[in-house]
C-alpha cells in the first residue's frame, strides 16, 4: 500500500496554496454586504433568537429597535466599517443577566446560521464569528 | 443466533439508530457548535482517531449533559482493530468514557482484547472562545483480557494508566477563510502499542512522555479534514514501535451523527512492517 507521507504533504501544501491564493476584495465591513447586508443579518439573527424558547425570555424588557440599532452599528464597527458603536460595553450590557455558556453558544449558534442563510461566504464569515468568539470574556465576566 | 450472526446484527441496531437519529430534532442536543466535541478516538476518549483531544464528548454546555455510542474498525496489512467506546460529558466539564478494543492477529494467528476505562476533566478554557483554546487532563486505564502473549514478547505487566493533558484551539479563518482546528496532547505512558502488547518492557519499564498532534481544517462546519501524529514509547526489546499518523475526514450529519474515515500508517506493529490501512468511524450522540 502506498505510503501516507505523500497524501499528507499534498494535504498541507494545497492547504497553504488555497490560503495564498485567496485574495479577498476590500474591508470585512463590504464583504458582508455594507449597511445594507449588515441589515439583512441582523433582522434574521433576531427573528432566530426570538424564535429560541431558551433565548427569548431575556429580550422581555428590550426596546428591539434599540437593540437592533446597536447591533448593526457594533457589527459595522467590527467589521472595520465606517460606524463607531457607541452603546454600553459588552461586561455592563449582559451584567447580572444568568448567562450561561450553553446561552452564549445558542447566540453564536444563530448568527452562524443567519450569517449562512444570507450567503455571506466562508472566509467573511469566519472572520466575523472569530472577531464575536473574542466578546465572551467581557460578555460572560458579571454573570 | 450463532456468534457469526450475532456479530452482523449488532452493527445494524446502530445503524438503525443513526437512521431515527439523522431526522431527530434539534433540541435533542447539547448547545455547542456543530464538530466541537470531535469524534471518538480508539480509546474511546473524545479526540480525533488516533489522540484524545481537548474537547469533551458530545456538544453538552453549562448545565447540560450528553452521550455518546462509537464503533471503529481498523483494518490494516496483518492486523484488524475493532473498537466499541461509550462516553459521558456532564456540564462539559467532565467526560467518562469506556472502549474495548479488540485486535485480530491476522497474519500472525490469534486475538487480542483490552479495556479502557477514561476520565477528563475540562481544566479551564474554550475551543473558540478562550485565547488560549481549552485544557484538559486525562486517565486512561488499560487492562488487556489475557496478559500472555504480551508477557511472552517482554512487556512488564498487563495493565496501566495512561496520563495525559491535551489542549485544542479553532482559529477562525485561518486557511481559504476556513476554520483550522489545532490539538496538542502530551501523554505519559508504558504502553506498548496502546497496550494491546502490554505496558513496560525488556528496554525500557519506565514511563515514557510522548506528544500527539493534530490539524483538522473545515471545509464547511458540518466537514473537517486532516492529519494526526501520536508519538508512541519504544519498551520492547523484540520489535520496533513506531509513531502512528494518519490523514483523516470527519463528517458530523447533524449533532447526533458522524462518520469519520482515515488513511492510517502505523509503521511497524510486531516485527510486521509499514502497517498502512483504512479506517472508519460511526459516532452517535445525544
Amino acid at each position: 500500500m502506498p505510503s501516507l507521507r505523500p497524501l499528507l504533504i499534498t494535504l498541507l501544501v494545497s492547504i497553504l496554496l488555497a490560503g495564498c491564493a485567496q485574495q479577498r476584495q476590500g474591508s470585512l465591513y463590504q464583504q458582508l454586504g455594507g449597511d445594507a447586508g449588515i441589515s439583512a443579518i441582523v433582522e434574521d439573527f433576531t427573528l432566530r433568537l426570538a424564535d429560541d424558547p431558551e433565548i427569548v425570555g431575556f429580550f422581555a424588557n428590550t426596546n428591539i429597535d434599540l437593540f437592533v440599532a446597536s447591533l448593526e452599528q457594533q457589527l459595522c464597527e467590527t467589521s472595520d466599517g465606517p460606524c463607531r458603536y457607541d452603546g454600553p460595553p459588552m461586561d455592563r450590557a449582559h451584567q447580572h443577566m444568568g448567562l450561561t455558556d450553553a446561552h452564549f453558544n445558542a447566540v453564536v449558534g444563530h448568527m452562524q446560521q443567519a450569517l449562512i442563510d444570507q450567503g455571506i461566504p466562508p472566509g467573511p464569515r469566519n472572520q466575523l464569528l472569530g472577531r464575536l468568539a473574542r466578546l465572551h470574556g467581557d460578555i460572560m465576566r458579571r454573570q | 443466533m450463532t456468534p457469526a450472526s450475532r456479530a452482523a446484527v449488532r452493527p445494524l441496531w446502530l445503524i438503525l439508530l443513526c437512521g431515527l437519529l439523522l431526522q431527530a430534532p434539534h433540541s435533542w442536543a447539547g448547545s455547542r457548535l456543530l464538530g466541537t466535541g470531535g469524534v471518538t478516538q480508539i480509546e474511546g476518549a473524545s479526540g480525533g482517531g488516533l489522540s484524545p483531544w481537548g474537547v469533551l464528548t458530545g456538544t453538552a454546555s453549562e448545565g447540560e449533559w450528553a452521550i455518546t455510542a462509537t464503533r471503529s474498525a481498523a483494518r490494516l496489512e496483518d492486523y484488524r482493530l475493532d473498537v466499541a467506546g461509550v462516553a459521558a460529558n456532564w456540564n462539559d466539564r467532565l467526560e467518562l468514557s469506556f472502549a474495548r478494543q479488540r485486535l485480530g492477529l491476522d497474519t500472525l494467528g490469534g486475538k487480542l482484547a483490552q479495556d479502557i476505562h477514561g476520565l477528563k476533566v475540562r481544566l479551564f478554557g474554550d475551543v473558540l472562545y478562550h485565547p488560549w483554546g481549552i485544557w484538559s487532563l486525562g486517565l486512561q486505564h488499560k487492562r488487556l483480557d489475557d496478559g500472555n502473549l504480551a508477557r511472552a514478547v517482554g512487556a512488564r505487566a498487563n495493565r496501566g494508566n495512561d496520563i495525559y493533558l491535551a489542549g485544542s484551539k479553532l482559529f477562525f479563518d485561518a486557511a481559504a477563510g476556513r476554520n483550522l482546528l489545532a490539538n496538542l496532547t502530551l501523554r505519559s505512558t508504558k504502553a506498548n502499542q496502546g497496550g494491546l502488547l502490554g505496558f513496560g518492557g525488556d528496554r525500557q519499564a519506565s514511563r515514557s512522555l510522548v506528544a500527539e498532534g493534530s490539524l483538522g481544517l473545515f471545509l464547511t462546519p458540518n466537514w473537517v479534514v486532516g492529519m494526526e501524529y501520536r508519538q508512541k514509547p519504544d519498551n520492547l526489546g523484540f520489535a520496533r514501535e513506531d509513531g502512528w499518523q494518519a490523514a483523516y475526514s470527519a463528517f458530523f450529519f447533524n449533532k447526533h451523527v458522524s462518520l469519520t474515515g482515515a488513511w492510517l500508517d502505523l509503521g511497524s506493529i510486531a516485527g510486521l512492517d509499514d502497517q498502512r490501512g483504512g479506517y472508519l468511524s460511526l459516532q452517535v450522540a445525544f
